[in-house]
C-alpha cells in the first residue's frame, strides 16, 4: 500500500446510523469507506476488496463479530487486514475476547467518530513498520492494567 | 523179477545169436549154463537129420528166447513154451502146472492142445500129497520121467489122465534153485509114444531154460490170488461191518463168496442161543436147487463141533460120512468145505460151500473160507454187542429218567408212581409196583403200581411174605422164575398169573424202606442184568423216598441259609439302623418260615416297633402303641434274653391278649418272640415272628432263632457304626450350616431364635431353649419347641440342677430320662411341659466367663450319643461367637444410624467414595440438590451419576464450582472435598460436602448479562446520538444539506429508541415494585393489533409473510391500549427475531366465552420445552437464542408482556415446538360493549 493511495475502511455493522457515521467521518479524512451491514456480506467484501483495515462490530444478529474476525483471520486472503472491534460490551472480558481472537485494537461505544480516522492511521502506520504484535502486546498490558484497578 | 525176465530175455537172446552166426564153440560156450545136451545130442544123429532137428531146435530155443525178450506177459511166455515143445515132439497135449509153495498142491496154470489153451486145465489142482499123479512123481523126484501107457500105470492121476485124453507122457519138472516150482505134463492124445531120454533133455532144456521166468509167474499167480482173496475179504468184512442188519450183510457175502470160489452153492447159518436168534442165508447158482433152511447141511456139524474146516473133494480122501455122501450126492456136490464161525459164547454157525465139479479147495480157498467166517463170526458178536449196548443205554437213560424225575419231583407218590412206570417199560415188564415198610406194623403197603389196578395202592401184607420178604431178608434183588410155585406169595388175586418176578429191597444204608417188583406174566424171562436194573430203581426210590422225608427239612433248611444269606448281605454292607432292623425281619420271616415279623427295639427302657416285615398295618400299630402297657411276660423277655416261643398262641397268656387278637385276625396261629442283644447291651429288642400255623418248635428252630439273635447284633453293631459315622457327617453339615446362619445374622436376638429351632434339629430332639446368665439367674431367653412358651422369660437359679449344673461345671449335662424325676420338672418348665430327655451345654460369653446354657430336649427317653454332645457344644461355641459378632455389629450399626441421622439433617449434600470412587454415602440433601435417589448413587461414581466428575483435577482443596445437570436444570454446585488416606497414604476415601449455589449464580448472571444487554441497547443509540452529534460539529468539514438533515433525524430516531428502552427498564422496576398503572378501558382489540402490524410491514422485515386473521366485528377487551400494545408489539417483535429465516407470521384474535385471544405465531426456531417456563422470567433469554439468533434484545419483553398482561385481569402462554415454530397468545378480559 503507497502512500498516495487512498486507505481503504471496511465498515461492518448492523446499525445504519452507525455505518454512516464512520463513512461520513473516515471519507472526511481521506479514505475510503466500505460498508456491510451484516457478517456474511463483510466477509464476502473483505475477500473481495481486501481493504486496508476492518471495523467490526461484535454484536449483530446472526452471525456475530467474533466468529466474523476468526473467519478473516483464517482465511489467507484476508488475515494480514487488521481488525477494530467495535463494541457496545463495556467488560474487560469482552475487550480481551478481542484482542485473544487477534484483532489489533477495540473501540468503545460511544465513541468519538472523529478519533477514528487518526486511530487507523496510526495503527496502520505501526503494523507498516511491523510492529503488529507489539501493538497487541501493548493493547493486552492496557487491558491487563485496567482490569487490575478495577 | 521183471528185470529177471528181461535178463533172461537179453541172455537167451545172445545164445541165439551166437549160435547161428558163431559156430558151435560159441555155441556151446554160451550155453554152458544150461549143459552140452544139445551137443551131444547132435553128435549122435545123421548129418541132415541132425542139421534138420538142430534147426527146429534152434528155433524153439530162438522163439523162446525172442519171446522171452520180447514180453512181459508170463502166459504168452508160458503159451510160447509150450507150443514149441508141442511142435518140437508133435505131441498133442502140454500143460504147465505150478506147484505150491508148500508142495502140498499143484494148479493148472496153462495147457496147450492142438494150437489151443485147455481151459479146465486152468481150475485142474492136484493134491501132490494124496493124489498119485505124474506132476506129482516129477515133483518128489526132481527129474523128468517117460510113462509109455498112461492108462496102465498107478502114477497117473486117471481124473486128469482122462480129461486130457492122454495115450503117453512125459513130465518135466521146472528147477528153480533145486526146488519144483513147476511141472510140465507133456501127452500123446493120438498115439503110444515112447519119449527117449533126449528127448526128456531136451525136454528139460527147454524148461531150464524158462524156469526162472515161470517160477516169478508162479509167484505173481499166488500174490494174485491172494489179493483177489484180500480184496474179496475186505468187500466182506466191509458189508459185514457196515451193514447194520447182519442177515443182509450174509446175503451178499455169501453170493460174492459163491462167485468167487467158483461154488454152487454157499451156505450162512448163525445161531445165538443167548439171543435166541437164528440167521441162514443162502446163495446158489440158478441151476442149482437151494438147499434149503432146514436142510442138515453135510460137513457142517462136524465143522462146528471140532472147530475147524471140513472139506469134501470127490475122489478124493475126505471126513464125509455115510450120511454126507448121501446128501452130497443128493445136493449134487462134487467139492465142499464147511467152516465152522468163530466160536463165542453161546453162538453156533458155520460156513458151508459147494461145488458142482469136483474142484480141491486150495489152501487160499480155505484160507479165504476162515477169514470170512471169522469176519463173520465177528459181525455177529458186534452185532450182539450193539443190540446189548442199545438195551444197556435204553436202561441208562430211563434211570436217568427216572433220577430226573427224583430230582424233578418233589412229591414222593408220584416220584415213585414214576419210577414203577420207567421200570415196567425198560424191563418189558407186564407191571410193576412199589411198596413201602411201615417198621412199625411190620408191613409193606403198597403206594404205586404199574399194570395194575389203582385199588391195589394201600394194598398191605406182612413184611415177611412172598418174593418181597425174602428180598428183604436177602438183602438184594431175586429173581422167582417160577413165581407160581413160591411157598408164601402175596395174598392178593392181582398177583395170580404172573410167572417170572424180580423183587429188590429198597434200602438207605442198613434200612429196608420198601420193596420194588417187577413181573411177567409168561414170555420173556428176567435175566440176571434185569434184576440189575431193578436194585438201580430200588435204589433211586430209596433215594426217592430219602429225599421226599428231607424235604421239608432240606427247604427250611434252605430257607434258613436264605435268610442267614440275607443277614448276611446285611452284614455285608452298612445299612441305616432302620434297614438293618428291616432287613433282619425279613430274615427271621424267612429263616423261621413265618408270615412276617416285627423287630422291637429297646430305646431308654421302651419297647418300640422299628422294623417288619410282610407285618399287616393295624398289628404294625398295635405292636408300637401297646408297649407303653408293657403287659404281658414276652416283652419282658427282652430283658432276659430268653427265647419265647408261643405254639398255640390263642392260648399263651404270656402274650398281650391284644396282640393275640389281632394276630388271631390275620390267620397266625403261632409266634416266636427272639430277643436281640444290642451292641454294648445298649438298645436291646425282641424279634416277634408269626406263623400262619399253630406249630411245635423244634430245637432246629430254636438254635435257628438263637443263630438269627447272634446275626442280628452283628448287624446291628455294623449299622451302628454306620449310623455313627453318617450321624457324624450330618451333624458335622449340620453345624455348617448352622454356622454360615448364624454369622450372617446381626441381631442377637436373632441369633437365639436360630440357635434354639436349629440346636434340636442338629441332634435330632424336638425342642430347644437357651437361658443366659442375668445376675445370679438363668433367664430363658429363646426357646422353641415344646414348652417354649412356658419357658421363655422364666428364670431359674443359676447354682440350681440342670441348666445350673451346666453352667457351673462348664460341662455338658445329658439326661436320658430327666422327665421322671419330679423335682426336675419343677426346675423347668420345658420338662414340666412334656419334655423328657435333657441335654445342656454351657454358652460362653466374652473371654470365655460361663454366659447361658443351651439345652435340648426331647419328648421320649434317648440316650444322647457322644457325637451329638460334641455337635451341640460345638453349636454353642458358634452361637457364643455369633451373639458376640452380632452385638458388635449392633453397635456398630447404631454408631452407623446416629451418624446417617445426622447426616441427613444437613443441609449440604454429602458423598462419600470409597477408594474405586465408588459412592457408599449419599445423604438426603445430595438426594435433593442432584436429584438423584441413594440407591441409584450408592455403588457407583459420582462421575457416573452426576455426568461431572466431583473430584478436583489438581487436587487442590476448598470450594470449586461444578455445574451438574438436575434433569435439564443446569444446577451450579460449590464443592469442598476431603480426601481420606489409609496409614500407607493411598488415598481410600473422599468426602465431598456442596451445595447447590444455582439460584446465586443464576441472579449474577442474568444480572451481569442484563447489564451488558442493558450497555448495549443504551450505547447503541448513544453512540449514534453522540456520534452524529459531534460529526455535525466538525469544523474541518462542510456538509450539505441533505447530509445535516439525515444526521439530525438519526440524532432523533435514535433519542426516541432511548427513550423506549428507559421506559421498558422503568416498566420492569414498576412492576418488580408492584407500581404498574394500567387504565383499563374498552378498546377495540383490532384496532390496536391492525397499527402495529402496520408499523412492522412498514419498516420493512426479513422475508416475513404477515398473515391477520381478525373478525369482521369489533373486539372489545377491557384493556390499557397502551399497555396491550407494548404486549403485541414485544411478541411480534420476538416473533420476527427468532424467526431468522423469514416465513409466515399470523396474527389472530378472536373472542371466546369472556374473554378475548391475541395470538402471534411464527414459523421461527422454537423454543426447547425446557425453556418455555422460564422465557417469560426477567432477564431470561432462550439458553441457545443468544447465539442463534444473535443478542439483541433486554431479555425483558416477555417478563413484561406477562406482567402487563396480568396487570390488565388476563394471562399469557406460549406452544412451542423447537425447530418448528412457537406461538404466543394472550387473553384479556372482554368488554362490555
Amino acid at each position: 500500500m503507497g502512500q498516495n493511495d487512498l486507505t481503504r475502511v471496511l465498515v461492518i455493522d448492523d446499525e445504519a446510523p452507525i455505518r454512516l457515521l464512520c463513512r461520513v467521518n473516515l471519507e472526511a479524512e481521506g479514505m475510503a469507506v466500505l460498508e456491510a451491514p451484516d457478517g456474511p456480506s463483510g466477509l464476502g467484501l473483505a475477500r473481495e476488496e481486501r481493504p486496508d483495515i476492518v471495523l467490526l462490530d461484535v454484536m449483530m444478529p446472526g452471525l456475530d463479530g467474533w466468529r466474523v474476525a476468526e473467519e478473516l483471520l483464517l482465511d489467507e486472503r484476508t488475515n494480514e487486514i487488521p481488525i477494530i472491534f467495535l463494541t457496545a460490551r463495556a467488560e474487560f472480558r469482552d475487550r480481551a475476547r478481542g484482542l485473544d481472537i487477534g484483532g489489533v485494537d477495540y473501540v468503545t461505544k460511544p465513541f468519538n467518530p472523529l478519533e477514528l480516522a487518526p486511530l487507523v492511521r496510526e495503527l496502520l502506520e505501526r503494523i507498516d513498520r511491523g510492529e503488529r504484535d507489539e501493538l497487541r502486546g501493548e493493547k493486552l498490558a492496557e487491558l491487563r492494567s485496567l482490569m487490575d484497578t478495577e | 523179477m521183471i528185470r529177471t525176465i528181461e535178463l533172461l530175455g537179453t541172455l537167451l537172446a545172445g545164445v541165439a545169436r551166437a549160435w547161428e552166426t558163431g559156430g558151435a564153440a560159441a555155441f556151446a560156450l554160451a550155453l554152458g549154463l544150461a549143459g552140452g545136451i544139445v551137443l551131444r545130442r547132435r553128435g549122435q544123429h545123421g548129418a541132415d537129420a541132425g542139421r534138420q532137428a538142430r534147426e527146429r531146435e534152434l528155433d524153439s530155443l530162438r522163439r523162446v528166447a525172442a519171446e522171452l525178450a520180447r514180453t512181459q506177459d508170463v502166459e504168452s511166455l508160458a503159451r510160447t513154451l509150450l507150443d514149441e515143445i508141442a511142435g518140437l515132439f508133435r505131441v498133442g497135449f502140454v500143460g504147465l502146472a505150478f506147484v505150491s509153495e508148500d508142495g502140498r498142491e499143484a494148479s493148472g496154470y496153462l495147457a496147450r492142445a492142438r494150437g489151443r489153451d485147455v481151459d479146465w486145465w486152468r481150475e485142474a489142482r492136484v493134491d501132490l500129497e494124496r493124489e498119485p499123479s505124474g506132476i506129482a512123481s516129477a515133483v518128489f523126484e526132481a527129474a523128468a520121467f517117460t510113462v509109455y501107457d498112461v492108462s496102465s500105470s498107478s502114477r497117473i492121476s486117471s481124473r486128469l489122465a482122462e480129461a486130457v485124453g492122454a495115450k503117453s507122457a512125459a513130465y518135466v519138472p521146472l528147477l528153480v534153485d533145486e526146488r519144483v516150482i513147476a511141472v510140465i505134463s507133456v501127452a500123446t492124445t493120438d498115439e503110444h509114444r515112447a519119449f527117449s531120454a533126449d528127448d526128456l533133455a531136451l525136454m528139460q532144456t527147454l524148461a531150464s531154460e524158462a524156469a526162472v521166468a515161470l517160477e516169478r509167474t508162479r509167484t505173481a499167480i499166488a500174490l494174485a490170488d491172494a489179493l483177489t482173496r484180500e480184496r474179496l475179504l475186505a468187500s466182506i468184512t466191509r458189508q459185514l461191518r457196515t451193514e447194520l442188519d447182519l442177515e443182509t450183510a450174509l446175503r451178499a457175502a455169501v453170493e460174492e463168496i459163491g462167485h468167487a470160489l467158483g461154488a454152487s452153492r454157499c451156505v450162512v447159518h448163525v445161531e445165538d442161543e443167548a439171543v435166541g436168534s437164528r440167521v441162514a442165508v443162502e446163495w446158489h447158482e440158478p441151476q442149482v436147487a437151494a438147499a434149503g433152511e432146514s436142510t442138515r447141511l453135510p460137513l457142517a456139524a462136524k465143522a462146528v463141533a471140532e472147530q475147524r474146516p471140513v472139506a469134501f473133494l470127490a475122489g478124493a480122501t475126505h471126513d464125509a460120512d455115510a450120511e454126507d455122501l448121501v446128501e452130497l450126492a443128493r445136493l449134487g456136490v462134487e467139492a465142499a468145505v464147511a467152516v465152522p464161525l468163530a466160536a463165542f459164547e453161546g453162538t453156533n454157525g458155520f460156513l458151508v460151500v459147494h461145488r458142482s465139479a469136483a474142484r480141491s479147495w486150495s489152501q487160499g480157498d480155505l484160507a479165504l473160507l476162515e477169514a470170512v467166517a471169522a469176519e463173520i463170526g465177528l459181525a455177529v458178536r458186534l452185532g450182539r454187542l450193539l443190540a446189548e449196548n442199545r438195551e444197556r443205554l435204553a436202561q441208562q437213560s430211563a434211570l436217568l429218567r427216572a433220577a430226573q424225575v427224583l430230582s424233578g419231583e418233589l412229591e414222593l407218590g408220584a416220584v415213585l408212581q414214576r419210577l414203577a412206570d420207567q421200570l415196567a417199560e425198560l424191563l418189558d415188564a407186564d407191571a410193576a409196583d412199589c411198596y413201602l415198610l411201615d417198621p412199625d406194623a411190620g408191613v409193606l403197603r403198597c403206594v404205586a403200581v404199574h399194570g395194575f389196578d389203582p385199588s391195589l395202592l394201600g394194598f398191605e401184607f406182612p413184611a415177611a411174605r412172598g418174593l418181597a420178604g425174602l428180598a428183604i431178608r436177602e438183602g438184594r434183588a431175586l429173581i422167582e422164575s417160577d413165581y407160581v410155585e413160591i411157598p408164601d406169595p402175596v395174598p392178593h388175586p392181582a398177583y395170580d398169573g404172573f410167572t417170572d418176578v424180580i423183587a429188590a429191597p429198597m434200602r438207605w444204608s442198613e434200612d429196608v424202606q420198601g420193596v420194588l417188583g417187577v413181573g411177567r406174566r409168561g414170555g420173556r424171562r428176567f435175566r440176571a442184568r434185569d434184576a440189575d436194573v431193578l436194585e438201580a430203581f430200588a435204589g433211586l426210590a430209596s433215594l426217592a423216598l430219602r429225599n421226599a422225608e428231607t424235604y421239608t427239612h432240606s427247604s427250611r433248611q434252605a430257607r434258613i441259609q436264605r435268610g442267614f444269606y440275607r443277614i448276611a448281605s446285611v452284614l455285608g454292607q452298612s445299612l441305616s439302623r432302620p434297614a438293618t432292623l428291616e432287613a433282619v425281619a425279613q430274615a427271621a420271616t424267612e429263616a423261621l418260615g413265618g408270615a412276617c415279623a416285627a423287630v422291637l427295639a429297646s430305646t431308654a427302657g421302651r419297647l418300640e416297633a422299628a422294623g417288619a416285615y410282610e407285618l399287616p398295618d393295624d398289628l404294625a400299630e398295635l405292636l408300637g402303641a401297646s408297649l407303653d402297657e408293657r403287659e404281658g411276660a414276652i416283652v419282658r423277655t427282652a430283658g432276659h434274653g430268653r427265647i419265647v416261643a408261643s405254639p398255640t398262641l390263642a392260648d399263651d397268656e404270656r402274650v398281650p391278649a391284644g396282640w393275640r387278637a389281632a394276630a388271631a385276625e390275620h390267620g397266625y396261629r403261632a409266634l416266636l418272640s427272639v430277643p436281640v442283644v444290642a451292641p454294648r447291651g445298649a438298645d436291646g429288642g425282641l424279634v416277634l415272628v408269626f406263623f400262619a400255623e399253630e406249630r411245635s418248635f423244634t430245637e432246629d428252630d430254636l438254635e435257628l432263632a438263637r443263630h438269627l439273635a447272634d446275626a442280628t447284633r452283628g448287624a446291628l453293631e455294623r449299622s451302628e457304626l454306620f449310623e455313627a459315622e453318617r450321624s457324624a457327617r450330618g451333624l458335622a453339615q449340620q453345624l455348617t450350616r448352622t454356622g454360615r446362619l448364624l454369622t450372617s445374622e446381626l441381631d442377637p436376638a436373632a441369633v437365639l431364635d436360630e440357635v434354639v429351632q436349629q440346636a434340636p434339629e442338629l441332634v435330632n430332639a424336638e425342642a430347644g431353649a437357651i437361658r443366659l446368665l442375668v445376675g445370679d439367674e438363668l433367664v430363658v431367653t429363646a426357646a422353641d419347641g415344646r414348652g417354649a412358651e412356658a419357658a421363655l422369660g422364666s428364670r431359674s437359679p443359676a447354682s440350681g440342677w440342670l441348666s445350673g449344673d451346666v453352667l457351673q461345671s462348664a460341662s455338658p449335662v445329658a439326661l436320658p430320662d430327666a422327665g421322671s424325676d419330679e423335682r426336675l420338672r419343677a426346675l423347668d418348665p420345658m420338662l414340666a411341659d412334656g419334655n423328657v430327655a435333657f441335654l445342656g451345654v454351657p454358652v460362653a460369653g466374652a473371654e470365655g466367663a460361663p454366659a447361658g446354657v443351651l439345652a435340648v430336649y426331647s419328648s421320649l427317653p434317648r440316650a444322647w450319643r457322644e457325637e451329638e454332645v460334641e455337635a451341640l457344644r460345638a453349636l454353642a461355641a458358634s452361637t457364643s461367637a455369633a451373639l458376640s459378632n452380632a452385638e458388635l455389629y449392633q453397635r456398630v450399626a447404631l454408631e452407623r444410624e446416629r451418624s446417617v441421622a445426622i447426616l441427613a439433617n444437613i443441609a449440604d449434600g454429602i458423598v462419600a467414595v470409597d477408594r474405586d470412587g465408588e459412592v457408599v454415602l449419599w445423604n438426603e440433601a445430595a438426594e435433593r440438590i442432584t436429584g438423584v435417589p441413594a440407591p441409584v448413587a450408592l455403588g457407583r461414581t459420582p462421575a457416573e451419576v452426576l455426568k461431572r466428575n466431583l473430584e478436583s483435577e489438581d487436587g487442590t482443596p476448598g470450594d470449586r464450582l461444578v455445574p451438574i445437570m438436575r434433569g435439564r436444570e443446569e444446577v451450579w454446585l460449590s464443592v469442598t472435598e476431603a480426601v481420606m488416606r489409609d496409614p500407607t497414604g493411598a488415598v481410600s476415601g473422599r468426602i465431598f460436602a456442596f451445595r447447590d449455589i444455582s439460584g446465586d449464580r443464576l441472579v449474577e448472571q442474568v444480572k451481569s448479562d442484563f447489564v451488558s444487554t442493558v450497555s448495549h441497547e443504551l450505547r447503541t443509540p448513544l453512540t449514534s446520538i453522540y456520534g452524529f452529534a459531534e460529526t455535525l460539529l466538525r469544523q474541518d468539514v462542510m456538509f450539505g444539506e441533505e447530509e445535516r438533515k439525515t444526521f439530525l433525524g438519526y440524532i432523533a430516531s435514535e433519542s426516541q429508541r432511548l427513550t423506549s428502552i428507559v421506559d421498558t427498564l422503568l416498566n420492569v422496576a414498576r412492576l418488580d415494585t408492584g407500581d404498574l398503572q394500567v387504565n383499563l378501558a374498552e378498546t377495540d382489540v383490532r384496532d390496536v393489533v391492525g397499527q402495529v402490524v402496520a408499523a412492522a410491514s412498514e419498516a420493512g422485515t426479513n422475508g416475513h409473510r404477515f398473515v391477520v386473521e381478525l373478525p369482521e366485528e369489533p373486539l372489545p377487551a377491557r384493556a390499557d391500549p397502551e399497555k396491550l400494545r407494548q404486549v403485541f408489539s414485544i411478541l411480534l417483535d420476538n416473533a420476527l427475531k427468532y424467526s431468522p429465516e423469514g416465513g409466515t407470521v399470523t396474527i389472530g384474535a378472536l373472542r371466546k366465552a369472556d374473554a378475548v385471544e391475541v395470538s402471534v405465531s411464527d414459523e421461527g426456531i422454537g423454543i426447547p420445552q425446557a425453556d418455555q417456563e422460564q422465557i417469560f422470567r426477567k432477564f431470561y433469554r432462550g439458553s441457545d437464542a443468544e447465539v442463534r439468533a444473535g443478542a439483541d434484545g433486554t431479555g425483558l419483553g416477555l417478563f413484561i408482556a406477562r406482567g402487563l398482561v396480568t396487570a390488565m385481569g388476563g394471562r399469557i402462554w406460549v406452544n412451542s415446538r423447537e425447530g418448528e415454530g412457537s406461538r404466543f397468545a394472550f387473553e384479556l378480559p372482554v368488554g362490555s360493549a
